[in-house]
């Protein structure tokens, strides 16, 4: 009940928040947008005049890069640091501007205000920059010890039976989805608290953020997979939708811009309702629970 | 009783190969070398004893002196032989991982002992450590017409770490196995100026060449385990409920080697196409890929009839090896090949088919056209290669043979030509040297995929049923002996005169003298087309354009010139396509000999784009770009791709981010 309450409670907040999520989407569109444009300049230049575009019209045609030469490899040099910086930068943002989400996400109504959303993003930049770092990490780092290290035992080993890389790869993908999502639901629960605090308390925020999950895991934890159903399902579709889509025409094209730039701002919503559903289950089990032992995380 | 013995040899080794017609009616070559082996697996010591008789016919007018032959296990042996020194030694070698060929008896049809005139050579390079050769003088030259028959047992111990042959826990691939002729050639023979056995070392890139023999086979292993092999299982000897050994006989005849395969794990299934009964082999756990393997080799075996071919045996083996043998994948023995799949590989992804088809054209080109693999690779791997990638494109999609997804597709014959045309070695040496000669690591991109990407170009040229034609006629010619690189060219030279007379010339060897004898590249640019105007009449005209549309032009007349470059030493004939505004074409045909060439045209139309090889026929050219030009290029693809990669990163970045 708490949490079909949660996910229908949020569903107004996320709305309401549509400016918001409007800002992550141009910033990240101008963010990509700073690596796109010069190699779609570079590629242009490439083929000058010539007419062997022609071969692309049915998609990606390795032969006609490959034909670029030395233009080709300086286009994925740059293309490979440049996706780099786009990640790392866009690491950043995503941790400033989920500041500001989550601060909105506290109340549940109100005119959204541009200044206030940047004021609070900024105001939980650092904590918010702290938990995500570390919480990257520990995914990275079970990433490494459950996927990596099997994976490449079972690999490498010449007497691992028929299909064992498989079976293993699927074991292991499926241990790591379940801690995934249990580690997420510690960030959320650790940026959700900390934006209830006055001052950046990072740290203690991850420790609640652990704590929270698994005091209320049979609450939190379906409430998560399901969340995270509807998002991996809705990227199954855009998955399905974008890559087949080839028009010919320049209208096309922008036609086909615009409905991936729609589609990526539906999964900020998405993301949105995520944080959202987290920051109501989370007010609703303290409101169950004694005042003090959430005093005792302060 | 000695003299018995020598009866019942003589009976089992000559009478019994030539005599009986157990696989083919009658025989498809001239059987200048038999075996009849007698070999026990003993899984424990990973070792293969066995009783080899023999023969050779000295087919030639000469009196031979010796005979040779390849110990190719030896080349296991230690890390100072030739094809571990040329493979860079190998890492982490241990003793426990050498393989070795060793002769217990070498005697002549009478028992005599004839290892005082046993001697090991290293005819390629002098290498004393290498003993992958054995010459073997005889106490009595042969005469021509007579025949030498050897009786010869030898322990073979297979390699622990598999390349093409060896062994892994229970996994048994053997091959190049046992003591074997090397081909004698006689004057006029290939590139033969004086007779002499042509018998080269193991080389680490390098294959085999042999005369089409009769094997028969008899082959005991632990009653556990699953057979496959080169030949037709005569007999099995059902083991009696005591014995922990079965024995299996099998009969080959007219292939250029014999492999077999022995693992419990093996699943076996058969099917059949036409007159060819076909058995796969592979691990139980991987019966997914049942259909795959079988549809691709039928695909192949059709194709090939059609267009090159019949398959001339009745039965055909197809190996898929378990993971931890898959050193032993993507090698062909003739009549019994090995593929390369695992479980799970996806639909979308044709790399088993790929290997399935390339193993099996091997059957033609080296096991029924059996070339000298060790002096000329391209003509059995790169003419394989044109043919895997025909195949595989005609029956997968002619622009996702290898790999079909919605927004990536690859041709399999765009696997050749990215790997020549981007190769920064690809003018380093000619399709024309001995597989351990090239250089920089070239062998493979030369060998495979240099002559695949020029017969493209021949094809290209001469047309597909000529192409088709002239390997019907080579076929034809030389099925079942030892064709040349210069066999295959004159094939072509008179199938394509008897085609086109003299519009090629006189002969096509301009075409080989550049592509498979020479190391230039091919590059054609349009480099600059434009429409001057000349003079203008004020009077406008009406005329209809290429969609049947009235369009109003102003009668003006223009001088339009077309300036082409030629940018490679390779000359070869081009079409180039005019498209003129008013939607006229014109096709020019030009012979790419001078290194710059100009259309030009008088008259009211104006040029709106020019190709170069608007078909891409000649794929040799490294570079398609600079083949066209237009003055409004479409933009829109690369928009796309942008489109595509915006929206890519956004979510990827959004994906990765808490």
């Amino acid at each position: 009940m708490k949490i079909i309450h949660s996910i229908k409670s949020t569903v107004l907040r996320t709305i309401y928040l549509w400016k918001g999520a409007l800002i992550i989407w141009f910033s990240s569109l101008l963010l990509v947008s700073m690596l796109a444009i010069p190699i779609k300049g570079a590629l242009n230049s490439g083929f000058g005049k010539s007419m062997i575009t022609e071969k692309l019209a049915g998609g990606l045609n390795f032969e006609v890069f490959a034909d670029l030469g030395a233009a080709f490899k300086s286009i994925m040099s740059f293309f490979s640091v440049g996706l780099f910086m786009a990640i790392l930068v866009g690491f950043i943002l995503n941790a400033f501007f989920t500041g500001g989400v989550f601060e909105r996400l506290k109340e549940s109504s109100g005119k959204f205000s541009a200044g206030e959303f940047f004021r609070a993003s900024a105001k939980n930049f650092w904590s918010f920059l702290v938990i995500s770092l570390i919480i990257s990490l520990i995914i990275l780092v079970l990433a490494f010890l459950i996927i990596g290290i099997p994976l490449s035992i079972v690999g490498q080993s010449d007497s691992s039976p028929e299909g064992a890389l498989f079976q293993t790869g699927l074991i292991v993908l499926s241990i790591f989805s379940l801690l995934l999502t249990v580690l997420l639901l510690v960030a959320d629960y650790a940026r959700a608290w900390q934006v209830t605090m006055d001052r950046n308390v990072c740290f203690k925020a991850i420790g609640f953020g652990f704590s929270q999950t698994f005091k209320t895991f049979l609450s939190s934890f379906p409430l998560m997979i399901i969340l995270l159903v509807v998002q991996l399902s809705f990227g199954w579709l855009v998955l399905k939708i974008l890559p087949g889509i080839r028009p010919a025409t320049g209208a096309g094209v922008f036609l086909l811009f615009l409905l991936s730039q729609i589609l990526f701002f539906l999964k900020i919503m998405l993301k949105i309702w995520r944080y959202g559903s987290v920051t109501v289950l989370m007010a609703v089990n303290s409101q169950e629970k004694a005042p003090e032992q959430t005093k005792d995380f302060r | 009783m000695r003299k018995s013995i020598v009866i019942l040899f003589v009976v089992l080794v000559c009478v019994s190969p030539v005599k009986s017609q157990i696989v083919n009616k009658i025989p498809l070559s001239i059987r200048q070398t038999g075996y009849n082996i007698e070999a026990t697996l003993d899984p424990s010591s990973k070792t293969v004893t066995g009783i080899m008789h023999a023969f050779w016919v000295n087919k030639s007018t000469d009196v031979v002196p010796d005979i040779q032959l390849h110990l190719y296990m030896n080349a296991f042996r230690n890390n100072k032989t030739t094809m571990n020194i040329e493979s860079g030694g190998l890492s982490g070698y241990k003793d426990a991982d050498s393989g070795w060929i060793d002769i217990k008896s070498f005697t002549d049809r009478y028992g005599k002992d004839l290892t005082s005139g046993m001697q090991f050579i290293s005819p390629d390079d002098g290498n004393l450590q290498d003993l992958t050769v054995l010459k073997v003088t005889l106490p009595q030259a042969v005469k021509p017409g007579d025949t030498v028959f050897i009786k010869v047992n030898f322990e073979t111990r297979l390699p622990g770490k598999i390349k093409r042959t060896g062994y892994k826990d229970d996994f048994f691939f053997v091959a190049q196995w046992f003591p074997k002729f090397g081909v004698y050639e006689p004057v006029g023979m290939r590139y033969s100026t004086k007779g002499a056995w042509n018998c080269h070392q193991f080389h680490a890139n390098s294959e085999f060449y042999s005369n089409h023999s009769v094997y028969d086979v008899k082959i005991t292993v632990p009653k556990e385990y699953v057979v496959g092999t080169g030949g037709m299982l005569i007999s099995g000897v059902n083991p009696d409920a005591n014995s922990k050994n079965k024995t299996l006989i099998y009969r080959a005849e007219d292939i250029v080697d014999f492999a077999w395969t022995a693992w419990p794990g093996y699943a076996v299934f058969t099917d059949q196409w036409e007159h060819v009964k076909i058995t796969l082999l592979l691990p139980k756990e991987r019966k997914d890929q049942v259909e795959r393997q079988f549809k691709a080799v039928k695909n192949a075996l059709e194709y090939f009839t059609r267009n090159v071919g019949k398959y001339p045996w009745p039965y055909l083996t197809i190996v898929d090896p378990p993971a931890k043998g898959n050193g032993a994948g993507g090698m062909e023995y003739t009549t019994i090949f090995t593929s390369e799949s695992f479980t799970g590989v996806p639909a979308f992804y044709h790399f088993p088919e790929m290997v399935t088809i390339h193993e099996f054209g091997h059957a033609y080109f080296m096991g029924i056209l059996a070339s000298n693999e060790f002096e000329e690779p391209w003509l059995d791997e790169g003419v394989n290669s044109f043919w895997e990638e025909r195949i595989m494109d005609h029956y997968y999609g002619e622009s996702e043979g290898m790999l079909d997804l919605p927004w990536l597709k690859i041709a399999d014959k765009s696997m050749s030509r990215l790997s020549y045309a981007n190769s920064k070695s690809r003018q380093a040496v000619s399709n024309n040297e001995y597989s351990w000669n090239y250089p920089h690591g070239t062998y493979g991109m030369m060998s495979y995929n240099k002559t695949a990407t020029w017969l493209y170009t021949l094809m290209g040229i001469i047309g597909e049923e000529t192409t088709n034609e002239v390997f019907r006629e080579y076929y034809k010619k030389w099925a079942f002996r030892h064709p040349s690189g210069d066999d295959f060219v004159n094939i072509v030279n008179e199938v394509v005169k008897k085609k086109y007379g003299d519009k090629f010339g006189s002969d096509m060897n301009w075409f080989f003298s550049q592509t498979l004898y020479g190391t230039g590249i091919c590059d054609y640019k349009v480099a600059n087309f434009y429409n001057r105007k000349l003079y203008q009449i004020d009077k406008k005209t009406t005329e209809i354009d290429s969609l049947s549309k009235k369009v109003e032009v102003a009668d003006s007349l223009y001088k339009s010139v077309v300036e082409l470059e030629r940018l490679g030493e390779v000359m070869l004939p081009v079409d180039v396509l005019v498209h003129f505004k008013n939607g006229q074409e014109v096709v020019e045909s030009w012979d790419g000999k001078s290194r710059v060439k100009d259309f030009t045209y008088t008259g009211k139309r104006m040029i709106d784009w020019v190709k170069i090889d608007p078909e891409f026929k000649i794929r040799m050219d490294v570079n398609y770009i600079n083949n066209s030009m237009t003055d409004n290029p479409d933009n829109v693809p690369v928009r796309r791709i942008t489109d595509k990669l915006i929206s890519f990163m956004q979510f990827f970045i959004s994906f990765i981010s808490l």
